[in-house]
């Protein structure tokens, strides 16, 4: 009886191991010898077929291969070995391939693409707020971070790393003082991560209760550098106060308010655009009294909306102001461009003194646009840098922007525009402005290196006032870190 | 005459001592801008190099051009040791894709650089060291030279934290690939030579990199060693500043070199009729490389690998034509241990014992 028991089980193992072998795709990609060996069963599905082409790098349609047509696998090299019984056997020499050989083994592994973002370097956040066993960073009345690491007195030295330092282990070195170590660090408003180095170890910060991972195996602490308070005046005799808002998802108790004298108030730090939001004193929702900006669940024409409600609405970013001069015979001007969260209504321009204006508040970045004028697109006249997309003009703007590149001379030139990375290295460019014997254009420039070079007159130029260029196949290009 | 100043600087700077009027001299120079008095400088110049090259007959011949102007038999110290006032130096290191960086500083320059034992010494990246001065060594015998380097130059001042080096010779060439595969400014390689007085423990876990000084018998003292009881230990040989190591594919043995600036582990095509086993391709693709060249990569895996007194499984390499690399190494090499292989242990590679060990394993 036991034995027959055995043998049941055995059977069973054999059958879950048959199941496997039959789930398994019959299609391979192998190398045998001196050759590639791709397998493929005619038969398989077109999902199996599709997975084995990709892994063996062929651009092929999967319902022609299914037909016996190879034409697509043929072009790639490969050459059909065998066919029978609906399997087909193709082989390609690994001698044929282009291999790119290199001297150093880095000039063939650098090239393959980089399988994660940029660890280290949070994204763009909606809103946050800074949670602390002990307040060990804070804001200083000078506009500086100071960072505080208590303990630590035997170290020999200590650092702090951070995205705001591009994480330098040098740069950071903090000062001895009673107790601890304290660095200042000069921080626009807005998300970090970060991290202490003592005497050469990594370590989050042991008072910060928030902390991220990269998404490359590290964990590091996080801090928000506040730009915005929100206040409400009055309501003394509340208990509980609290703000929300499309930001955090209209969560009613996370961003509770503090009592400050006769006003409520909070702290954060929020992501540049345009916000709603409300206050909650007591259970009992109430707009900004303070905010004229508010908007209806009507006004927004939502009527699937449950509830009618109002909000308080609230701009982020910097001012800009975009006007036409004349065409006063226009019935309609309006501002068209990628201006991201911005509502259509607020791209219509109003007609003020002999000109068509419109205000927008917009986050700092670079911006193309141009108006349209009774339905005629019409690149911004008063404007002098502008780039050429699928032969049609767009005017350039950059908000709040932290480099000017700069070509002296070259007085007589028709046009002389700026070409990069950041234009996909489109000949036609950015055209810069010329004064003072200068031709200029204003980026906003993230973190990062840029390649790029002036084109004065269809001539590539290299920025004679940047020592740092690169070679690029005989292309010599400008280098530009922002940091 | 800036240019003429510049050149004795340098020379000064790389161990050549500078006549004591010079300074004076140059400055009525400049003042009279005097063709005259230029010529009785560059006289003066020769003569110094001349009673130099008389006196230190034995070192290398090398040639220095420096802003345009080119001295002939110039003779320079070979690189002194490094100043390490420690036992054990903690370094922290960071990652950019598979890469291990460090930072170092060069004379007030602080920057990013790649641990990189494919690299024989320091390799300093064009973009940022163009116009530093340069060196022909006349009798380099074509090991000593990485291929491809646009020239040869000196630093001084060369520091991770406590780890000095007063001057060490280096490689000038083109890195961009680095910087624009990976997203991150690098200043350049630190090759094998500048710790091959020293051991190095790599935990790429706790992204920290430990030199340690070594005793006479060449080890690292038992009050300093970190981790015990090595999981994988071998012998490495250590030739033309390149670390290569014996391996075998399912019992079939090869010739690997040990490169902790490869991203990715390579292996010759050539050598695969010779593995004895099939490889399952994991992908092949076309890649654009630098200039727009395409080239293909195709990616494999294969188990039985034996490093030492261990076998690794479960092996990730990409096929290449390596015999380009085997000419610069000076050896004909089957395959590149890289990132696959280093990133599954701690690692010690003691330069000096010439041994490698590997502390924690994750065989996967």
């Amino acid at each position: 009886m036991r034995r027959a028991k055995y043998i049941g089980f055995i059977l069973i193992l054999l059958f879950c191991g048959m199941q496997n072998a039959l789930a398994q795709s019959p299609n391979s990609l192998v190398i045998t010898g001196d050759r590639l060996v791709l397998t493929i069963d005619l038969k398989s599905s077109s999902a199996q077929i599709d997975s084995i082409l990709k892994v063996a790098g062929i651009v092929a349609k999967t319902s022609a291969v299914k037909k016996d047509e190879f034409a697509a696998i043929n072009n790639d090299g490969w050459q059909l070995a065998s066919q029978q019984d609906g399997i087909a056997r193709f082989e390609r020499l690994l001698a044929d391939a282009d291999y790119d050989p290199q001297d150093m083994p880095f000039k063939i592994t650098a090239e393959i693409p980089s399988i994660e973002g940029k660890p280290g370097y949070p994204g763009q956040v909606e809103f946050g707020i800074n949670k602390y066993a002990k307040m060990t960073v804070m804001e200083l009345a000078s506009g500086l971070t100071r960072f505080i690491l208590p303990g630590f007195e035997r170290s020999k030295r200590v650092f702090l790393s951070g995205s705001f330092n591009n994480w330098s282990t040098l740069k950071g070195l903090m000062t001895r003082t009673e107790g601890g170590w304290i660095l200042d660090e000069k921080l626009d408003a807005g998300v970090y991560e970060y991290k202490y180095i003592a005497d050469g170890r990594w370590m989050t910060d042991p008072n910060n209760l928030q902390s991220v991972n990269d998404g490359a195996g590290n964990t590091n602490s996080v801090y928000f550098k506040y730009n915005y308070k929100f206040r409400l005046a009055g309501f003394a005799a509340a208990h509980k106060v609290a703000v929300s808002g499309d930001f955090n998802n209209w969560d009613p108790f996370e961003l509770g308010m503090q009592k400050k004298g006769t006003a409520w108030e909070r702290r954060l730090y929020l992501g540049d655009g345009r916000h709603e939001y409300r206050f909650m004193v007591d259970g009992q929702w109430i707009t900004d009294p303070a905010n004229p900006s508010k908007i209806s669940s009507e006004e927004k024409n939502k009527s699937d909306d449950k509830y009618a409600y109002l909000n308080s609405v609230l701009k982020l970013g910097e001012p800009v102001t975009l006007k036409l001069e004349g065409r006063q015979a226009a019935k309609t001007v309006v501002l068209a461009g990628d201006f991201g969260n911005i509502e259509a209504a607020d791209l219509k321009m109003e007609k003020k003194g002999g000109s068509w204006v419109v205000r927008l508040v917009l986050s700092p970045g670079n911006y193309d646009y141009r108006f349209i004028v009774d339905g005629v697109p019409l690149r911004d006249p008063a404007n002098p840098h502008y780039s050429v997309k699928n032969g049609e003009e767009w005017s350039f703007l950059a908000v709040s922007p932290n480099y000017t590149f700069r070509l002296a001379h070259h007085a007589r030139a028709k046009k002389v525009a700026l070409c990069g990375i950041f234009n996909n290295w489109d000949p036609s460019g950015y055209t810069m402005d010329h004064q003072n014997d200068e031709w200029t254009i204003s980026f906003h420039l993230k973190k990062g290196k840029y390649l790029y070079k002036f084109r004065v007159d269809g001539d590539w130029v290299r920025d004679p006032g940047n020592k740092l260029w690169e070679d690029d196949d005989g292309n010599d290009n400008s280098v530009l870190w922002i940091e | 005459m800036d240019t003429f100043l510049n050149a004795l600087s340098f020379l000064e700077r790389v161990g050549v001592r500078r006549p004591v009027n010079f300074a004076k001299t140059a400055t009525c120079n400049r003042q009279t801008g005097s063709f005259y008095a230029d010529t009785r400088l560059m006289r003066k110049l020769y003569l110094l190099l001349f009673c130099i090259a008389c006196c230190f007959p034995a070192w290398a011949h090398k040639k220095i051009t420096i802003c345009g102007i080119t001295f002939k038999n110039v003779h320079l110290d070979p690189d002194p040791a490094p100043i390490a006032d420690f036992k054990t130096l903690v370094v922290p290191i960071k990652r950019a894709g598979n890469l291990i960086i460090v930072e170092a500083t060069v004379d007030n320059l602080e920057g990013n650089f790649v641990l990189d034992t494919g690299a024989p010494y320091l390799v300093l990246n064009e973009t940022y060291f163009r116009d530093a001065p340069r060196i022909e060594d006349e009798d380099a015998g074509g090991v000593n030279g990485q291929a491809g380097s646009a020239f040869k130059t000196y630093v001084r001042n060369f520091r991770i934290l406590d780890l000095q080096y007063s001057r060490l010779t280096a490689d000038v060439t083109d890195l961009s690939a680095i910087e624009n595969g990976r997203g991150i400014k690098v200043l350049g390689l630190l090759g094998t030579r500048l710790f091959s007085k020293f051991a190095l423990t790599i935990d790429l876990f706790h992204n920290e990199l430990y030199v340690q000084r070594l005793d006479e018998r060449n080890e690292i003292p038992e009050t300093e060693r970190i981790y015990r009881n090595p999981y994988m230990v071998t012998s490495f040989k250590y030739d033309n500043d390149v670390v290569f190591m014996k391996g075998a594919i399912n019992g079939h043995s090869f010739l690997f070199a040990f490169d902790t600036g490869a991203e990715s582990s390579l292996l010759e095509y050539r050598i695969t009729k010779k593995t004895g086993e099939d490889m399952e391709v994991i992908s092949r693709s076309k890649l654009t490389g630098i200039g727009g060249s395409v080239f293909e990569v195709i990616y494999a895996r294969f188990d039985n690998l034996r490093i030492g007194n261990q076998v690794f499984m479960k092996n990730r390499v990409l096929l290449t034509d390596l015999e380009k690399m085997g000419r610069v190494y000076g050896a004909s090499i089957d395959g590149v241990l890289g990132y696959d292989f280093f990133a599954r242990g701690i690692f010690t590679i003691n330069f000096a014992k010439k041994e490698f060990e590997m502390y924690i394993y994750t065989n996967q």
